[in-house]
Protein backbone atom coordinates (compact mmCIF):
# COMPACT_ATOMS: atom_id res chain seq x y z
CA UNK A 1 0.00 0.00 0.00
CA UNK A 2 1.00 3.61 0.50
CA UNK A 3 1.23 4.33 -3.15
CA UNK A 4 -2.04 5.39 -4.70
CA UNK A 5 -0.89 5.89 -8.26
CA UNK A 6 -3.23 3.69 -10.27
CA UNK A 7 -2.61 5.24 -13.64
CA UNK A 8 0.88 3.84 -13.43
CA UNK A 9 -0.59 0.40 -14.03
CA UNK A 10 -3.14 1.26 -16.68
CA UNK A 11 -1.17 0.91 -19.89
CA UNK A 12 -3.88 -0.61 -22.07
CA UNK A 13 -6.19 2.11 -23.29
CA UNK A 14 -3.72 4.93 -22.69
CA UNK A 15 -2.88 7.05 -25.71
CA UNK A 16 0.56 8.58 -26.21
CA UNK A 17 0.99 11.34 -28.68
CA UNK A 18 3.60 10.74 -31.32
CA UNK A 19 4.42 10.98 -34.99
CA UNK A 20 5.91 7.57 -35.66
CA UNK A 21 4.94 5.38 -38.59
CA UNK A 22 2.77 3.31 -36.26
CA UNK A 23 0.90 6.43 -35.18
CA UNK A 24 0.27 7.47 -38.76
CA UNK A 25 -1.16 4.20 -40.04
CA UNK A 26 -4.91 4.30 -40.61
CA UNK A 27 -6.64 2.89 -37.52
CA UNK A 28 -8.67 0.51 -39.69
CA UNK A 29 -5.44 -0.92 -41.07
CA UNK A 30 -4.10 -1.25 -37.53
CA UNK A 31 -7.19 -3.10 -36.35
CA UNK A 32 -7.00 -5.42 -39.36
CA UNK A 33 -3.35 -6.17 -38.67
CA UNK A 34 -4.15 -6.81 -35.00
CA UNK A 35 -6.90 -9.28 -35.90
CA UNK A 36 -4.72 -11.06 -38.46
CA UNK A 37 -1.79 -11.38 -36.06
CA UNK A 38 -4.11 -12.52 -33.27
CA UNK A 39 -5.34 -15.33 -35.53
CA UNK A 40 -1.76 -16.36 -36.27
CA UNK A 41 -1.08 -16.19 -32.54
CA UNK A 42 -3.94 -18.63 -31.97
CA UNK A 43 -2.37 -21.24 -34.22
CA UNK A 44 1.24 -21.02 -33.09
CA UNK A 45 2.38 -23.77 -30.79
CA UNK A 46 6.08 -23.96 -31.66
CA UNK A 47 9.02 -22.12 -30.07
CA UNK A 48 10.36 -20.79 -33.32
CA UNK A 49 7.00 -19.59 -34.63
CA UNK A 50 6.32 -17.68 -31.44
CA UNK A 51 9.82 -16.25 -31.38
CA UNK A 52 9.23 -14.81 -34.84
CA UNK A 53 5.85 -13.43 -33.83
CA UNK A 54 7.23 -11.94 -30.63
CA UNK A 55 10.02 -10.32 -32.61
CA UNK A 56 7.44 -8.73 -34.91
CA UNK A 57 5.49 -7.39 -31.91
CA UNK A 58 8.56 -6.01 -30.18
CA UNK A 59 9.73 -4.51 -33.46
CA UNK A 60 6.41 -2.67 -33.88
CA UNK A 61 6.56 -1.34 -30.33
CA UNK A 62 10.10 -0.06 -30.91
CA UNK A 63 8.99 1.53 -34.18
CA UNK A 64 6.27 3.43 -32.33
CA UNK A 65 8.82 5.16 -30.12
CA UNK A 66 6.92 4.36 -26.94
CA UNK A 67 8.94 3.21 -23.96
CA UNK A 68 8.99 -0.58 -24.05
CA UNK A 69 9.64 -0.77 -20.33
CA UNK A 70 6.59 1.32 -19.54
CA UNK A 71 4.39 -0.83 -21.74
CA UNK A 72 5.57 -3.96 -19.98
CA UNK A 73 4.89 -2.39 -16.61
CA UNK A 74 1.18 -2.81 -17.39
CA UNK A 75 1.57 -6.55 -16.80
CA UNK A 76 2.88 -6.08 -13.28
CA UNK A 77 -0.45 -6.20 -11.40
CA UNK A 78 -1.37 -9.42 -13.24
CA UNK A 79 1.99 -11.05 -12.62
CA UNK A 80 1.03 -13.10 -9.51
CA UNK A 81 -1.87 -14.70 -11.38
CA UNK A 82 0.22 -15.37 -14.46
CA UNK A 83 2.94 -17.05 -12.40
CA UNK A 84 0.40 -19.11 -10.50
CA UNK A 85 -1.21 -20.33 -13.72
CA UNK A 86 2.18 -21.07 -15.23
CA UNK A 87 3.12 -23.15 -12.20
CA UNK A 88 -0.12 -25.14 -12.34
CA UNK A 89 0.34 -25.77 -16.04
CA UNK A 90 3.92 -26.83 -15.50
CA UNK A 91 3.03 -29.40 -12.83
CA UNK A 92 -0.34 -30.75 -13.91
CA UNK A 93 -0.32 -30.86 -17.69
CA UNK A 94 2.92 -32.80 -18.08
CA UNK A 95 1.23 -36.09 -18.90
CA UNK A 96 -1.47 -34.69 -21.12
CA UNK A 97 0.46 -32.26 -23.29
CA UNK A 98 2.78 -33.60 -25.92
CA UNK A 99 5.49 -31.31 -27.18
CA UNK A 100 5.13 -29.99 -30.63
CA UNK A 101 7.41 -31.68 -33.15
CA UNK A 102 9.66 -33.34 -30.57
CA UNK A 103 9.67 -36.63 -28.65
CA UNK A 104 8.40 -36.20 -25.12
CA UNK A 105 10.85 -36.32 -22.27
CA UNK A 106 10.07 -36.55 -18.60
CA UNK A 107 12.34 -34.59 -16.28
CA UNK A 108 10.62 -35.06 -12.94
CA UNK A 109 7.71 -37.08 -11.68
CA UNK A 110 5.93 -37.45 -8.36
CA UNK A 111 2.49 -38.86 -7.61
CA UNK A 112 0.58 -37.53 -10.60
CA UNK A 113 2.67 -34.37 -10.89
CA UNK A 114 5.23 -34.27 -13.60
CA UNK A 115 7.46 -31.88 -15.46
CA UNK A 116 8.01 -32.92 -19.05
CA UNK A 117 9.43 -31.24 -22.11
CA UNK A 118 5.78 -30.97 -23.18
CA UNK A 119 4.68 -29.04 -20.10
CA UNK A 120 7.71 -26.78 -20.26
CA UNK A 121 6.86 -25.99 -23.84
CA UNK A 122 3.22 -25.40 -22.97
CA UNK A 123 4.18 -22.89 -20.26
CA UNK A 124 6.72 -20.98 -22.33
CA UNK A 125 4.48 -20.85 -25.38
CA UNK A 126 1.51 -19.68 -23.32
CA UNK A 127 3.58 -16.89 -21.79
CA UNK A 128 4.90 -15.83 -25.15
CA UNK A 129 1.45 -15.82 -26.72
CA UNK A 130 0.07 -13.81 -23.84
CA UNK A 131 2.89 -11.29 -24.18
CA UNK A 132 2.33 -10.97 -27.93
CA UNK A 133 -1.40 -10.26 -27.57
CA UNK A 134 -0.74 -7.86 -24.69
CA UNK A 135 1.82 -5.89 -26.70
CA UNK A 136 -0.39 -5.74 -29.79
CA UNK A 137 -3.45 -4.47 -27.93
CA UNK A 138 -1.41 -1.97 -25.91
CA UNK A 139 0.25 -0.74 -29.07
CA UNK A 140 -3.08 -0.26 -30.84
CA UNK A 141 -4.53 1.87 -28.05
CA UNK A 142 -1.23 3.65 -27.38
CA UNK A 143 -0.91 4.89 -30.94
CA UNK A 144 -4.53 5.62 -31.88
CA UNK A 145 -6.81 8.11 -30.19
CA UNK A 146 -10.12 6.84 -28.92
CA UNK A 147 -12.08 8.81 -31.51
CA UNK A 148 -9.94 7.32 -34.29
CA UNK A 149 -10.60 3.83 -32.98
CA UNK A 150 -14.31 4.50 -32.67
CA UNK A 151 -14.44 5.78 -36.22
CA UNK A 152 -12.48 2.80 -37.47
CA UNK A 153 -14.73 0.29 -35.73
CA UNK A 154 -17.80 2.06 -36.96
CA UNK A 155 -16.66 2.13 -40.56
CA UNK A 156 -15.52 -1.49 -40.43
CA UNK A 157 -18.87 -2.60 -39.02
CA UNK A 158 -20.90 -0.52 -41.47
CA UNK A 159 -21.24 -3.30 -44.08
CA UNK A 160 -22.90 -5.39 -41.36
CA UNK A 161 -25.53 -2.73 -40.73
CA UNK A 162 -27.66 -4.36 -43.40
CA UNK A 163 -27.97 -7.38 -41.15
CA UNK A 164 -29.10 -5.29 -38.20
CA UNK A 165 -25.71 -4.72 -36.53
CA UNK A 166 -25.85 -1.32 -34.79
CA UNK A 167 -22.44 -0.13 -35.98
CA UNK A 168 -22.57 3.42 -34.70
CA UNK A 169 -24.01 2.48 -31.32
CA UNK A 170 -21.45 -0.28 -30.78
CA UNK A 171 -18.55 2.05 -31.51
CA UNK A 172 -20.08 4.71 -29.26
CA UNK A 173 -20.42 2.27 -26.38
CA UNK A 174 -16.83 1.20 -26.88
CA UNK A 175 -15.60 4.79 -26.94
CA UNK A 176 -17.42 5.72 -23.77
CA UNK A 177 -16.19 2.62 -21.97
CA UNK A 178 -12.57 3.29 -22.91
CA UNK A 179 -12.82 6.99 -22.14
CA UNK A 180 -14.03 6.29 -18.63
CA UNK A 181 -11.22 3.95 -17.64
CA UNK A 182 -8.75 6.69 -16.67
CA UNK A 183 -11.53 8.76 -15.10
CA UNK A 184 -12.52 5.92 -12.80
CA UNK A 185 -8.91 5.10 -12.05
CA UNK A 186 -8.46 8.67 -10.89
CA UNK A 187 -11.71 8.66 -8.93
CA UNK A 188 -10.69 5.42 -7.23
CA UNK A 189 -7.39 7.00 -6.29
CA UNK A 190 -9.12 10.00 -4.71
CA UNK A 191 -11.55 7.75 -2.84
CA UNK A 192 -8.78 5.56 -1.49
CA UNK A 193 -6.96 8.63 -0.27
CA UNK A 194 -10.12 10.02 1.32
CA UNK A 195 -10.93 6.78 3.11
CA UNK A 196 -7.32 6.33 4.16
CA UNK A 197 -7.50 9.83 5.62
CA UNK A 198 -10.21 8.68 7.96
CA UNK A 199 -8.56 5.51 9.09
CA UNK A 200 -9.07 2.91 6.36
CA UNK A 201 -6.14 0.61 5.91
CA UNK A 202 -6.00 -0.94 2.47
CA UNK A 203 -4.09 -4.05 1.59
CA UNK A 204 -2.91 -4.95 5.04
CA UNK A 205 -5.38 -7.81 5.49
CA UNK A 206 -2.72 -10.42 4.79
CA UNK A 207 -3.39 -13.65 2.91
CA UNK A 208 -6.02 -14.87 5.35
CA UNK A 209 -7.49 -11.46 5.87
CA UNK A 210 -9.27 -11.42 2.55
CA UNK A 211 -12.67 -11.10 4.21
CA UNK A 212 -11.41 -7.95 5.89
CA UNK A 213 -9.90 -6.74 2.62
CA UNK A 214 -13.18 -7.38 0.81
CA UNK A 215 -15.05 -5.42 3.47
CA UNK A 216 -12.66 -2.52 3.01
CA UNK A 217 -13.53 -2.52 -0.68
CA UNK A 218 -17.14 -1.66 0.14
CA UNK A 219 -15.97 1.79 1.19
CA UNK A 220 -14.58 2.25 -2.33
CA UNK A 221 -17.07 0.42 -4.51
CA UNK A 222 -20.22 2.08 -3.19
CA UNK A 223 -19.00 5.65 -3.83
CA UNK A 224 -17.49 4.57 -7.13
CA UNK A 225 -20.84 3.20 -8.33
CA UNK A 226 -22.69 6.27 -7.13
CA UNK A 227 -20.20 8.38 -9.05
CA UNK A 228 -20.53 6.23 -12.17
CA UNK A 229 -24.29 6.65 -12.22
CA UNK A 230 -23.98 10.36 -11.65
CA UNK A 231 -21.53 10.71 -14.52
CA UNK A 232 -23.73 8.59 -16.78
CA UNK A 233 -26.65 10.88 -16.11
CA UNK A 234 -24.54 13.95 -16.77
CA UNK A 235 -23.34 12.42 -20.02
CA UNK A 236 -26.92 11.72 -21.11
CA UNK A 237 -27.88 15.30 -20.37
CA UNK A 238 -24.89 16.65 -22.25
CA UNK A 239 -25.71 14.48 -25.27
CA UNK A 240 -29.37 15.47 -25.21
CA UNK A 241 -28.41 19.12 -24.91
CA UNK A 242 -26.38 18.80 -28.10
CA UNK A 243 -29.27 17.15 -29.92
CA UNK A 244 -27.62 13.77 -30.22
CA UNK A 245 -29.80 11.51 -32.34
CA UNK A 246 -27.50 8.65 -33.22
CA UNK A 247 -25.30 8.06 -36.24
CA UNK A 248 -27.86 8.67 -38.98
CA UNK A 249 -26.90 11.54 -41.21
CA UNK A 250 -23.89 12.49 -39.13
CA UNK A 251 -20.83 13.75 -40.98
CA UNK A 252 -17.23 13.97 -39.84
CA UNK A 253 -14.62 16.68 -39.86
CA UNK A 254 -11.71 14.27 -40.27
CA UNK A 255 -12.15 11.49 -42.79
CA UNK A 256 -9.75 8.64 -43.15
CA UNK A 257 -8.63 7.38 -46.47
CA UNK A 258 -6.54 4.26 -46.89
CA UNK A 259 -3.24 5.33 -48.36
CA UNK A 260 -0.52 3.28 -49.97
CA UNK A 261 1.27 2.83 -46.64
CA UNK A 262 -1.89 1.51 -45.00
CA UNK A 263 -2.58 -0.95 -47.79
CA UNK A 264 1.04 -2.07 -47.78
CA UNK A 265 0.90 -2.75 -44.04
CA UNK A 266 -2.29 -4.80 -44.36
CA UNK A 267 -0.93 -6.77 -47.32
CA UNK A 268 2.34 -7.39 -45.51
CA UNK A 269 0.46 -8.66 -42.45
CA UNK A 270 -1.68 -10.95 -44.60
CA UNK A 271 1.34 -12.35 -46.43
CA UNK A 272 3.21 -12.83 -43.16
CA UNK A 273 0.19 -14.55 -41.61
CA UNK A 274 -0.28 -16.77 -44.64
CA UNK A 275 3.35 -17.87 -44.59
CA UNK A 276 3.29 -18.51 -40.84
CA UNK A 277 0.13 -20.57 -41.10
CA UNK A 278 1.13 -22.55 -44.18
CA UNK A 279 4.55 -23.41 -42.85
CA UNK A 280 3.63 -23.76 -39.20
CA UNK A 281 4.32 -27.52 -39.37
CA UNK A 282 7.81 -26.85 -40.70
CA UNK A 283 8.79 -25.09 -37.49
CA UNK A 284 10.08 -28.31 -36.03
CA UNK A 285 11.33 -26.70 -32.87
CA UNK B 1 4.03 32.60 19.23
CA UNK B 2 7.49 32.74 17.70
CA UNK B 3 8.93 30.46 20.36
CA UNK B 4 6.49 27.65 19.60
CA UNK B 5 7.73 24.62 17.73
CA UNK B 6 5.93 24.35 14.35
CA UNK B 7 3.57 21.33 14.06
CA UNK B 8 4.25 21.10 10.38
CA UNK B 9 7.46 22.00 8.66
CA UNK B 10 8.04 21.36 4.99
CA UNK B 11 11.31 22.31 3.42
CA UNK B 12 12.18 22.33 -0.26
CA UNK B 13 9.76 19.56 -1.18
CA UNK B 14 9.74 18.03 -4.65
CA UNK B 15 7.24 15.63 -6.11
CA UNK B 16 6.67 14.13 -9.54
CA UNK B 17 3.58 12.06 -10.27
CA UNK B 18 3.99 8.87 -12.32
CA UNK B 19 7.73 9.21 -12.22
CA UNK B 20 9.67 7.24 -14.82
CA UNK B 21 6.66 6.85 -17.08
CA UNK B 22 5.82 8.81 -20.23
CA UNK B 23 3.00 10.44 -18.25
CA UNK B 24 5.09 12.01 -15.52
CA UNK B 25 4.01 15.40 -14.23
CA UNK B 26 6.06 17.49 -11.84
CA UNK B 27 3.76 19.00 -9.25
CA UNK B 28 6.18 20.28 -6.63
CA UNK B 29 9.65 21.69 -7.06
CA UNK B 30 10.71 23.37 -3.90
CA UNK B 31 7.65 23.89 -1.72
CA UNK B 32 8.10 25.25 1.77
CA UNK B 33 5.51 25.47 4.51
CA UNK B 34 5.49 26.13 8.21
CA UNK B 35 2.45 25.84 10.42
CA UNK B 36 2.50 26.76 14.09
CA UNK B 37 0.30 24.95 16.60
CA UNK B 38 -3.05 26.67 17.07
CA UNK B 39 -2.82 29.00 14.12
CA UNK B 40 -4.95 29.22 10.99
CA UNK B 41 -2.74 28.89 7.95
CA UNK B 42 -3.86 29.66 4.43
CA UNK B 43 -2.43 28.17 1.26
CA UNK B 44 -3.40 29.96 -1.92
CA UNK B 45 -2.37 29.66 -5.53
CA UNK B 46 -3.89 29.23 -8.96
CA UNK B 47 -5.02 25.77 -10.04
CA UNK B 48 -2.12 23.50 -10.83
CA UNK B 49 0.14 25.31 -8.39
CA UNK B 50 0.67 22.15 -6.34
CA UNK B 51 -1.46 22.97 -3.28
CA UNK B 52 -3.26 19.64 -3.15
CA UNK B 53 -0.07 17.70 -3.70
CA UNK B 54 1.55 19.60 -0.88
CA UNK B 55 -1.20 18.95 1.66
CA UNK B 56 -1.40 15.28 0.74
CA UNK B 57 2.15 14.98 1.99
CA UNK B 58 1.07 16.22 5.39
CA UNK B 59 -0.83 13.09 6.39
CA UNK B 60 1.26 10.61 4.48
CA UNK B 61 -1.00 10.02 1.49
CA UNK B 62 2.03 10.83 -0.58
CA UNK B 63 5.30 9.71 0.96
CA UNK B 64 8.30 11.82 0.26
CA UNK B 65 10.82 9.66 -1.51
CA UNK B 66 11.97 12.61 -3.56
CA UNK B 67 14.09 15.55 -2.43
CA UNK B 68 12.66 17.55 0.44
CA UNK B 69 11.72 17.11 4.04
CA UNK B 70 8.32 16.90 5.70
CA UNK B 71 8.15 17.00 9.48
CA UNK B 72 4.79 16.54 11.13
CA UNK B 73 4.59 16.88 14.89
CA UNK B 74 8.29 16.21 15.22
CA UNK B 75 8.25 13.11 13.04
CA UNK B 76 10.07 12.85 9.74
CA UNK B 77 7.55 11.53 7.22
CA UNK B 78 10.27 9.91 5.13
CA UNK B 79 10.96 7.47 7.95
CA UNK B 80 9.45 4.16 6.80
CA UNK B 81 8.72 3.02 10.35
CA UNK B 82 6.32 5.80 11.32
CA UNK B 83 2.76 4.89 12.24
CA UNK B 84 0.74 6.34 9.39
CA UNK B 85 -2.55 5.60 11.08
CA UNK B 86 -1.51 7.69 14.08
CA UNK B 87 -0.41 10.51 11.77
CA UNK B 88 -3.70 10.40 9.90
CA UNK B 89 -5.58 10.58 13.17
CA UNK B 90 -3.55 13.60 14.17
CA UNK B 91 -3.79 15.35 10.83
CA UNK B 92 -7.26 15.24 9.29
CA UNK B 93 -7.61 15.98 5.60
CA UNK B 94 -10.91 16.98 4.04
CA UNK B 95 -10.89 16.64 0.30
CA UNK B 96 -12.63 18.64 -2.36
CA UNK B 97 -16.27 17.51 -2.58
CA UNK B 98 -15.99 15.20 0.42
CA UNK B 99 -19.63 14.09 0.08
CA UNK B 100 -18.45 11.74 -2.68
CA UNK B 101 -16.73 9.50 -0.16
CA UNK B 102 -19.86 8.53 1.82
CA UNK B 103 -20.70 4.85 1.53
CA UNK B 104 -22.57 3.54 4.59
CA UNK B 105 -26.33 3.21 4.55
CA UNK B 106 -26.89 5.30 7.66
CA UNK B 107 -25.34 8.66 8.42
CA UNK B 108 -24.26 7.65 11.92
CA UNK B 109 -22.48 4.53 10.66
CA UNK B 110 -20.61 6.50 8.06
CA UNK B 111 -19.33 9.01 10.60
CA UNK B 112 -18.39 6.14 12.92
CA UNK B 113 -16.18 4.59 10.23
CA UNK B 114 -12.99 6.28 11.45
CA UNK B 115 -13.45 5.63 15.18
CA UNK B 116 -14.35 2.02 14.38
CA UNK B 117 -11.11 1.63 12.45
CA UNK B 118 -9.31 2.93 15.51
CA UNK B 119 -10.85 0.04 17.44
CA UNK B 120 -12.90 2.18 19.80
CA UNK B 121 -15.61 0.55 21.96
CA UNK B 122 -19.21 1.27 20.78
CA UNK B 123 -20.22 3.71 23.54
CA UNK B 124 -17.09 5.79 23.04
CA UNK B 125 -17.64 5.65 19.32
CA UNK B 126 -21.15 6.96 19.83
CA UNK B 127 -19.82 9.89 21.82
CA UNK B 128 -17.34 10.71 19.09
CA UNK B 129 -20.07 10.65 16.47
CA UNK B 130 -22.31 12.84 18.61
CA UNK B 131 -19.49 15.32 19.11
CA UNK B 132 -18.52 15.39 15.43
CA UNK B 133 -22.12 15.88 14.32
CA UNK B 134 -22.58 18.69 16.80
CA UNK B 135 -19.41 20.33 15.47
CA UNK B 136 -20.71 20.43 11.89
CA UNK B 137 -24.26 21.34 12.89
CA UNK B 138 -26.14 18.10 12.29
CA UNK B 139 -28.54 17.12 15.06
CA UNK B 140 -27.43 13.74 16.41
CA UNK B 141 -30.86 12.31 17.22
CA UNK B 142 -32.40 13.61 14.05
CA UNK B 143 -29.74 12.60 11.57
CA UNK B 144 -27.92 9.55 12.86
CA UNK B 145 -30.47 7.08 11.49
CA UNK B 146 -31.20 8.87 8.23
CA UNK B 147 -30.24 7.20 4.97
CA UNK B 148 -26.96 8.70 3.78
CA UNK B 149 -28.07 9.07 0.21
CA UNK B 150 -31.33 10.78 1.12
CA UNK B 151 -29.52 13.83 2.52
CA UNK B 152 -29.30 17.09 0.63
CA UNK B 153 -25.99 18.12 -0.90
CA UNK B 154 -25.12 20.46 1.97
CA UNK B 155 -26.06 17.90 4.62
CA UNK B 156 -23.99 15.25 2.87
CA UNK B 157 -21.00 17.52 2.95
CA UNK B 158 -21.50 18.14 6.66
CA UNK B 159 -21.76 14.41 7.29
CA UNK B 160 -18.57 13.78 5.33
CA UNK B 161 -16.71 16.44 7.27
CA UNK B 162 -18.02 14.98 10.52
CA UNK B 163 -16.53 11.67 9.37
CA UNK B 164 -13.08 13.24 9.47
CA UNK B 165 -13.73 15.21 12.67
CA UNK B 166 -14.76 11.99 14.44
CA UNK B 167 -11.06 11.12 14.56
CA UNK B 168 -10.55 14.32 16.59
CA UNK B 169 -7.56 15.51 14.61
CA UNK B 170 -5.36 18.20 16.10
CA UNK B 171 -4.61 19.62 12.69
CA UNK B 172 -7.39 19.92 10.14
CA UNK B 173 -6.69 20.54 6.48
CA UNK B 174 -9.55 21.82 4.34
CA UNK B 175 -8.71 21.39 0.66
CA UNK B 176 -11.22 23.65 -1.10
CA UNK B 177 -13.88 22.34 1.25
CA UNK B 178 -16.39 25.08 0.45
CA UNK B 179 -16.39 24.63 -3.33
CA UNK B 180 -19.85 24.17 -4.78
CA UNK B 181 -21.72 25.37 -1.70
CA UNK B 182 -24.12 28.28 -1.76
CA UNK B 183 -22.88 31.47 -0.02
CA UNK B 184 -24.87 30.87 3.13
CA UNK B 185 -23.68 27.25 3.64
CA UNK B 186 -20.19 28.42 2.83
CA UNK B 187 -20.34 31.02 5.57
CA UNK B 188 -21.86 28.57 8.03
CA UNK B 189 -19.23 25.93 7.35
CA UNK B 190 -16.39 28.40 7.83
CA UNK B 191 -17.95 29.66 11.05
CA UNK B 192 -18.13 26.11 12.36
CA UNK B 193 -14.52 25.45 11.46
CA UNK B 194 -13.55 28.69 13.16
CA UNK B 195 -15.45 27.55 16.23
CA UNK B 196 -13.52 24.29 16.17
CA UNK B 197 -10.33 26.30 16.17
CA UNK B 198 -11.41 28.70 18.94
CA UNK B 199 -13.10 26.19 21.25
CA UNK B 200 -10.93 23.13 20.76
CA UNK B 201 -7.62 24.60 19.68
CA UNK B 202 -7.53 22.74 16.38
CA UNK B 203 -4.89 24.01 13.99
CA UNK B 204 -6.51 24.80 10.65
CA UNK B 205 -4.93 24.76 7.22
CA UNK B 206 -7.16 26.30 4.58
CA UNK B 207 -6.43 25.59 0.96
CA UNK B 208 -8.54 27.87 -1.14
CA UNK B 209 -8.77 29.87 -4.29
CA UNK B 210 -11.26 32.23 -2.68
CA UNK B 211 -9.21 35.18 -1.40
CA UNK B 212 -11.98 36.72 0.68
CA UNK B 213 -12.43 33.49 2.57
CA UNK B 214 -8.75 33.09 3.34
CA UNK B 215 -8.33 36.73 4.28
CA UNK B 216 -11.15 36.51 6.82
CA UNK B 217 -9.70 33.56 8.66
CA UNK B 218 -6.02 32.97 8.08
CA UNK B 219 -3.29 34.36 10.33
CA UNK B 220 -0.50 33.55 7.94
CA UNK B 221 -0.53 32.81 4.26
CA UNK B 222 1.63 30.77 1.93
CA UNK B 223 1.37 31.52 -1.77
CA UNK B 224 2.26 28.80 -4.25
CA UNK B 225 2.91 28.97 -7.96
CA UNK B 226 4.39 26.42 -10.33
CA UNK B 227 5.09 23.94 -7.54
CA UNK B 228 7.05 26.43 -5.46
CA UNK B 229 6.35 28.57 -2.46
CA UNK B 230 6.63 32.09 -3.83
CA UNK B 231 5.43 34.24 -0.94
CA UNK B 232 4.61 33.77 2.65
CA UNK B 233 3.94 35.88 5.65
CA UNK B 234 1.16 37.42 7.71
CA UNK B 235 -2.14 37.72 5.85
CA UNK B 236 -2.05 41.51 5.95
CA UNK B 237 1.45 41.61 4.59
CA UNK B 238 0.73 39.21 1.71
CA UNK B 239 -2.50 40.91 0.69
CA UNK B 240 -0.73 44.27 0.88
CA UNK B 241 1.19 43.36 -2.26
CA UNK B 242 -1.44 43.09 -5.00
CA UNK B 243 1.03 43.52 -7.88
CA UNK B 244 3.13 40.59 -6.79
CA UNK B 245 0.04 38.44 -6.20
CA UNK B 246 -1.33 39.18 -9.62
CA UNK B 247 1.96 38.06 -11.12
CA UNK B 248 1.12 34.64 -9.66
CA UNK B 249 -2.36 34.71 -11.11
CA UNK B 250 -4.07 35.73 -7.89
CA UNK B 251 -6.16 38.62 -6.77
CA UNK B 252 -6.61 40.18 -3.36
CA UNK B 253 -9.78 40.31 -1.25
CA UNK B 254 -12.24 42.88 -2.54
CA UNK B 255 -11.77 45.20 0.43
CA UNK B 256 -7.98 45.07 0.14
CA UNK B 257 -8.27 45.90 -3.55
CA UNK B 258 -10.47 48.85 -2.68
CA UNK B 259 -7.94 50.17 -0.17
CA UNK B 260 -5.15 49.70 -2.66
CA UNK B 261 -7.01 51.61 -5.34
CA UNK B 262 -7.75 54.43 -2.93
CA UNK B 263 -4.05 54.62 -2.11
CA UNK B 264 -3.24 54.86 -5.80
CA UNK B 265 -5.63 57.79 -6.10
CA UNK B 266 -3.86 59.55 -3.26
CA UNK B 267 -5.97 58.58 -0.26
CA UNK B 268 -3.51 56.57 1.79
CA UNK B 269 -4.95 53.69 3.80
CA UNK B 270 -2.13 52.73 6.19
CA UNK B 271 -3.38 49.28 7.21
CA UNK B 272 -4.56 46.84 4.49
CA UNK B 273 -8.07 45.79 5.53
CA UNK B 274 -8.94 42.10 5.27
CA UNK B 275 -12.62 42.14 6.16
CA UNK B 276 -15.50 44.46 5.46
CA UNK B 277 -15.62 45.54 9.11
CA UNK B 278 -11.93 46.40 9.08
CA UNK B 279 -12.31 48.31 5.85
CA UNK B 280 -15.16 50.39 7.27
CA UNK B 281 -13.11 51.18 10.36
CA UNK B 282 -10.01 52.09 8.34
CA UNK B 283 -11.93 54.28 5.95
CA UNK B 284 -13.72 56.00 8.79
CA UNK B 285 -10.37 56.80 10.40
CA UNK B 286 -8.75 57.99 7.16
CA UNK B 287 -11.69 60.11 6.11
CA UNK B 288 -12.25 61.67 9.52
CA UNK B 289 -8.63 62.69 10.08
Amino acid sequence: MESFEFLRNVTIGQYFEGHSVVHRIDPRAKITVLVVLAIVNGFMFSYLGNAVLLAVCIGSVLASGISFRFMLSGIKPALPFILMLALLQLLFSGAAYRPYGMPSQTYWQWDGLSVTSGSIQLVSITLMRFLEIFLLVSLLTATSTITDLAYAIESMLRPLQRFGVPAHELSLVGTIALRFVPIFAEQLETLMKAQASRGADFGRGGIFGFVKTARQLVSLLVPLFVDAFRRAEELILAMEARCYTGGRGRTRLVRFRMRRLDRAVVVAALVFAGLMLVFRDRFWF
Amino acid sequence: MSAAQPVIQVTDLHHTYLRNTPLEVTALKGATLEVLPGEIAGIIGRSGAGKSTLVQHLNGLIRCRQPGKVIVDGQDMADPSIDLKAIRQKVGLIFQRPEQQLFERLVGDDIAFGPKKLGMPPDQRRERVRWAMEMVGLDFEQFKDRYTFSLSGGEMRKAAIAGVLALQPRVLILDEATTGLDPRSRKELLARMLNLHDQHGVTLILVSSNMDEVAQLADRITVMDGGQTVMHGAARQVFGQPEQLSRHGLGVPQVSALAHRLSQRGLTVPRTPLTVAEAAEELWRVLSS
